[in-house]
């Protein structure tokens, strides 16, 4: 059986350290931040661009999801982390577009506190606060907080 | 006006061969030759929605069950004690299956079912939600036409799972598959 193990979802709870992405389509290859703005100072790489590198693994390696799930991007995530995240969501050109926190209804109900979740240092666009019924790797109905780096209709286009 | 689908076009055969009084010597043949009967996996674009259409089916014994991922990503798992000890919700004598997840849209998975009596089946990622279908091959018996928890207290069973609430409220009554034969999701 393919299913993620508790133990291994245990594994993933990890650092985020994410930053703003503004930008249209046509220039997602190329932030309009300047390099140093978009380094984080407790990281070599910035996870501005994909792959974000250790701790952060491309989701579709961990569970049985496609590379880019539609209407997310390409997500990576600190299996250390789960199931709450934060998950990286990356655009077609590779640059990051959202960070992504799932948050399992149980948990909620419980009162549950999701603390110190790391967060970007930069502007944010928008959030939204979407129910999910489940998918690999949180297997639950689950809320996905997710903020975007991006406008609404630079979000729209990850549809596909 | 719309063609005839394969299957209607059998079916009509079928009548014709009745009338000439040689259906048994051809029933065998158009059962095995129909087009599988087709199970959407579903979900809406944000995921909130997940659903089997149709959620309760009726068949023949003998008949292939075709599950397709449109949407989402999904299994079509039945319950069984060797599929993750979910509790035994299909005949004693049939063998389980899991479809594993099925993740891009239009990749399927195939099963014919011979054994008489009620399948219950669920979606590995869904089931908390509430995804889960009912089959009716035949005759509506065994485990799965029984109490969702009959086999509580008996010998062997102390760490089979129980069906989460959202399943048990979404599964369409054996009766109700029995008189429509394709129960469609309400979502």
């Amino acid at each position: 059986m393919r299913r993620l193990t508790p133990s291994a979802i245990a594994g993933v709870l990890g650092v985020g350290i994410l930053f703003a992405f503004p930008g249209t389509a046509s220039a997602q290859r190329e932030s309009p931040l300047p390099a140093a703005s978009r380094m984080h100072p407790d990281t070599a790489a910035a996870p501005l661009r994909e792959p974000p590198g250790a701790p952060y693994k491309k989701v579709s390696t961990l569970v049985p999801l496609p590379d880019f799930v539609p209407g997310l991007g390409t997500l990576y995530v600190d299996p250390a982390t789960l199931p709450a995240g934060p998950f990286l969501a990356y655009d077609h050109g590779g640059n990051l577009v959202s960070s992504i926190y799932m948050i399992p209804l149980k948990d909620m109900n419980a009162r549950k506190a999701f603390s110190g979740l790391k967060a970007a240092q930069a502007r944010v666009d928008h959030v939204d606060i979407v129910f999910n019924a489940g998918h690999p790797g949180v297997a639950e109905p689950h809320y996905h907080v997710i903020v975007w780096y991006v406008t609404a209709q630079r979000a729209a286009q990850l549809a596909k | 006006m719309t063609s005839p689908s394969r299957r209607e076009f059998l079916k009509a055969g079928g009548r014709v061969f009745a009338g000439f009084g040689i259906a048994p010597l051809f029933g065998t043949w158009l059962r095995y030759s129909a087009d599988p009967e087709l199970i959407e996996m579903r979900s809406d674009a944000l995921g909130s929605q997940v659903w089997f259409d149709p959620i309760g089916l009726y068949v023949q014994p003998g008949t292939t069950v075709r599950w397709i991922a449109r949407e989402n990503v999904h299994t079509a798992t039945a319950y069984h004690p060797n599929n993750d000890r979910h509790s035994l919700r299909i005949p004693e004598g049939a063998a389980p299956w899991d479809s594993g997840f099925l993740v891009k849209p239009g990749a399927t998975f195939d099963i014919t079912l011979t054994v008489p009596g009620v399948y219950d089946y669920y979606c590995m990622p869904h089931e908390a939600a509430g995804m889960v279908g009912r089959i009716v091959v035949g005759n509506a018996v065994g485990p799965g036409a029984d109490p969702f928890d009959y086999w509580v207290g008996k010998a062997g069973t102390d760490d089979w799972r129980h069906v989460p609430d959202a399943a048990r409220a979404a599964f369409p009554s054996v009766e109700r598959i029995l008189a429509e034969h394709r129960v469609r999701s309400y979502v």
